[in-house]
């Protein structure tokens, strides 16, 4: 399988061969590659080098974490990769934002209404969870619609607090 | 006599205060809220009692219940820890008045460092500096302060009269903005200690934050032991402290020390405390206040004094002098230490909860860590997001220093994130690694390490481990698609397929 990785706009192609062997522009490296019983850290034995990272997929893509260094990747395959050129996509810009509580907690104040336009960085909601106030801001600039949520409620992590368009 | 302590507390500072107890032969007894019955506290006392529900004002703060607890375990002392009810007169009160002794200074020194203008009163009165401000003036409306404001002069702080860690502290600019701010710093102030009166104070810029560790016997014999440099702060939350301080030389540690000393003794301090001051570019240093408890940063200093500080409280505690004079502290090495929070650095430092899964400590010559959880502990939104402090000693700072980013590395947690990357970014630091810092530096001028700047940037490593992983996960899901095309059981499907991935 065919892969086109890229961090920071920089573009890797790396192509499993087998389990134990990979393609990376152009040249062979040999790989032993484990995750630590089972959790989201890994280990990597690349021609003798060995590497550990934790590795966490999130709504921007892959995260791998790696001495101290935090990398954010995309990964495609090259029949995604072809699908996404032809579509042209700009589809994401335009999708909602859900902001989700990342953790259980009290909703202290909703600083922004329904209908109210937002900027990037712009508070939205501020959460008391382990006796401090959060200040959760918005990814991008945007609508606010369906605010689901009001000062005093409580609520459990991953809940959905409002949306921006 | 100090035979039995009750723990009035949780977590790493539970088993601080444990451990000293175990090696003075002395008993224990923890308590613990319905969240904590699996707590480490919990399974290493020697006794155990069920305290309420998970919110620290129905378990952890219940004074009544506490006293209670006392009574029933036979407990004749109690050490508060650090934060709950550890800086509470009332508590110190009610041990006092149930016969219990309390590990700690007596209820009128808490009382009179506890509220900040009184502290200020005191301190200045025995001829110690202080920050201009209003906090001697008592509590004033929100029209007075504003009025009062450009006398003092901006920037200043709005600070809680009540408060601590940062809780109800607003920063001032300008008049204009003062009246939200203020509104702000009541609501949270209130919310936090009950108590929503402020106070002002002139903001001293390019501040560094010094404490001296005082310890005070009952016949008036009072020591310093050297400082700690706290000024690594992100929100008025300490992250990073050091000893020596990188700022500190003999003379300037001499005078504040000897002004410590003088500031405990303005309040016939006993046991062990903290004086905490502000230093400016000038090496000028005023009072800031004093914490009338054990310090979570209390570790570094035992590293380079020797002194086990909690068993240091428990001897005065029982009334016996104090095992060393001023001149038989020696300062040795360089001690750092670094807070392990549930927070995500990438990501605004959120509280991260959850589970942890699988934790690797690090251990090796020169590190300590003290914490609480183990692989399979529950990181809950109740109480504050430290969950370890790793502190290494070094001959040096600089060996301190390479030691920390060796053991920052060997550090795995698993299940929560963890701020352990932004110890990694600062520990790399330029100005870091030059030691100056002053109090905002986190804030505003620290960024997390920019990958491609430096050279451990890995990208290339990066990318195949990240393929990798999301190659394993594709392959995953195709299997799961093709579920409903099987003609045999889940089971036995399992087994081949397991027999297909060796």
């Amino acid at each position: 399988m065919k892969y086109i990785t890229s961090i920071n706009g920089r573009e890797y192609r790396i192509e499993i061969v087998d389990e134990h062997h990979i393609l990376i522009d152009g040249r062979t490296q040999h790989v032993d590659f484990v995750s630590i019983s089972g959790q989201p850290i890994y280990s990597l034995i690349l021609d003798g080098r060995s590497y550990e990272s934790f590795v966490y997929e999130t709504e921007e893509g892959w995260q791998v974490l790696m001495r101290g260094r935090q990398y954010v990747m995309t990964v495609e395959d090259e029949r995604e990769k072809r699908l996404r050129m032809a579509g042209g996509r700009g589809a994401a810009e335009s999708n909602e934002f859900h902001l989700k509580a990342p953790m259980p907690g009290l909703v202290v104040s909703v600083p922004v209404q329904e209908g109210q336009a937002v900027t990037k960085g712009q508070v939205l909601v501020i959460l008391e969870s382990m006796k401090m106030q959060n200040e959760l801001k918005s990814p991008r600039a945007g609508t606010v619609v369906r605010v689901r949520v009001k000062p005093g409620d409580t609520v459990e992590q991953r809940q959905t607090l409002l949306s921006v368009q | 006599m100090v035979t039995k302590v009750l723990i009035a507390n949780r977590g790493e500072i539970a088993i601080r205060i444990i451990r000293a107890c175990r090696e003075l032969g002395i008993e224990t007894v923890a308590v613990y809220s319905e969240v904590d019955r699996q707590a480490l506290h919990v399974r290493y006392a020697d006794k155990a009692y069920f305290l309420g529900p998970a919110p620290s004002r129905d378990s952890y703060l219940r004074i009544d219940k506490l006293i209670d607890i006392a009574r029933k375990s036979g407990a004749d002392a109690i050490h508060p820890g650090y934060g709950f009810l550890a800086e509470r007169e009332e508590f110190a009160q009610a041990c006092a008045d149930a016969g219990i002794t309390f590990i700690g200074p007596k209820p009128s020194a808490i009382a009179a460092m506890g509220d900040k203008a009184v502290a200020r009163a005191t301190v200045s009165k025995a001829g110690v500096p202080v920050v201009p401000g209003t906090e001697d003036v008592g509590n004033l409306s929100d029209n007075e302060l504003l009025a009062i404001a450009p006398k003092i002069g901006f920037p200043l702080l709005i600070k809680a009269t009540a408060g601590g860690g940062g809780k109800g502290m607003r920063e001032v600019r300008s008049l204009e903005e003062m009246p939200t701010l203020l509104a702000a710093a009541r609501r949270e102030a209130e919310a936090a200690f009950g108590d929503g009166n402020v106070y002002l104070e002139k903001l001293v810029e390019g501040a560094r934050h010094i404490e001296f560790q005082i310890l005070a016997d009952a016949y008036g014999n009072v020591i310093h032991l050297g400082e700690r440099d706290c000024s690594l702060q992100r929100r008025h939350q300490k992250l990073v402290e050091e000893t020596p301080s990188p700022i500190m030389d003999e003379d300037l540690r001499q005078r504040m020390g000897a002004v410590a000393v003088k500031a405990a003794q303005a309040v016939e301090y006993l046991n062990a405390g903290t004086i905490e001051f502000l230093v400016d570019k000038d090496k000028n240093f005023y009072f800031l206040e004093m914490n009338t408890r054990l310090q979570v940063e209390h570790p570094i200093t035992e590293m380079v004094t020797g002194i086990d500080i909690v068993k240091e409280q428990i001897r005065i505690a029982r009334g016996r002098p104090l095992s060393y004079r001023q001149e038989d502290i020696k300062l040795t090495g360089a001690s750092i230490e670094c807070r392990i929070n549930a927070e995500d650095p990438y990501n605004g430092f959120l509280p991260s909860t959850g589970r942890i899964t699988q934790m690797i400590i690090p251990t090796g010559p020169g590190v300590r860590v003290d914490t609480g959880v183990f692989a399979g502990s529950e990181i809950t939104p109740y109480y504050d997001p430290l969950i370890a402090k790793l502190i290494v000693w070094g001959e040096t700072r600089a060996q301190a220093i390479l030691r920390m980013r060796r053991a920052l590395e060997e550090y795995r947690i698993v299940g929560v994130r963890t701020n352990i990357p932004f110890h990694q970014s600062l520990m790399d630091s330029t100005r870091f690694l030059a030691g100056q810092y002053d109090t905002r530096f986190v804030e505003e001028r620290f960024a997390m390490t920019d990958p491609e700047e430096d050279k451990e940037y890995l990208p290339e490593i990066a990318a195949i481990i990240g393929t990798l992983v999301a190659h394993q996960q594709t392959q995953r899901s195709a299997q799961i698609v093709r579920r409903g095309a099987r003609d045999t059981s889940n089971w036995k499907w399992l087994g081949r397929w397991e027999r297909l991935q060796r």
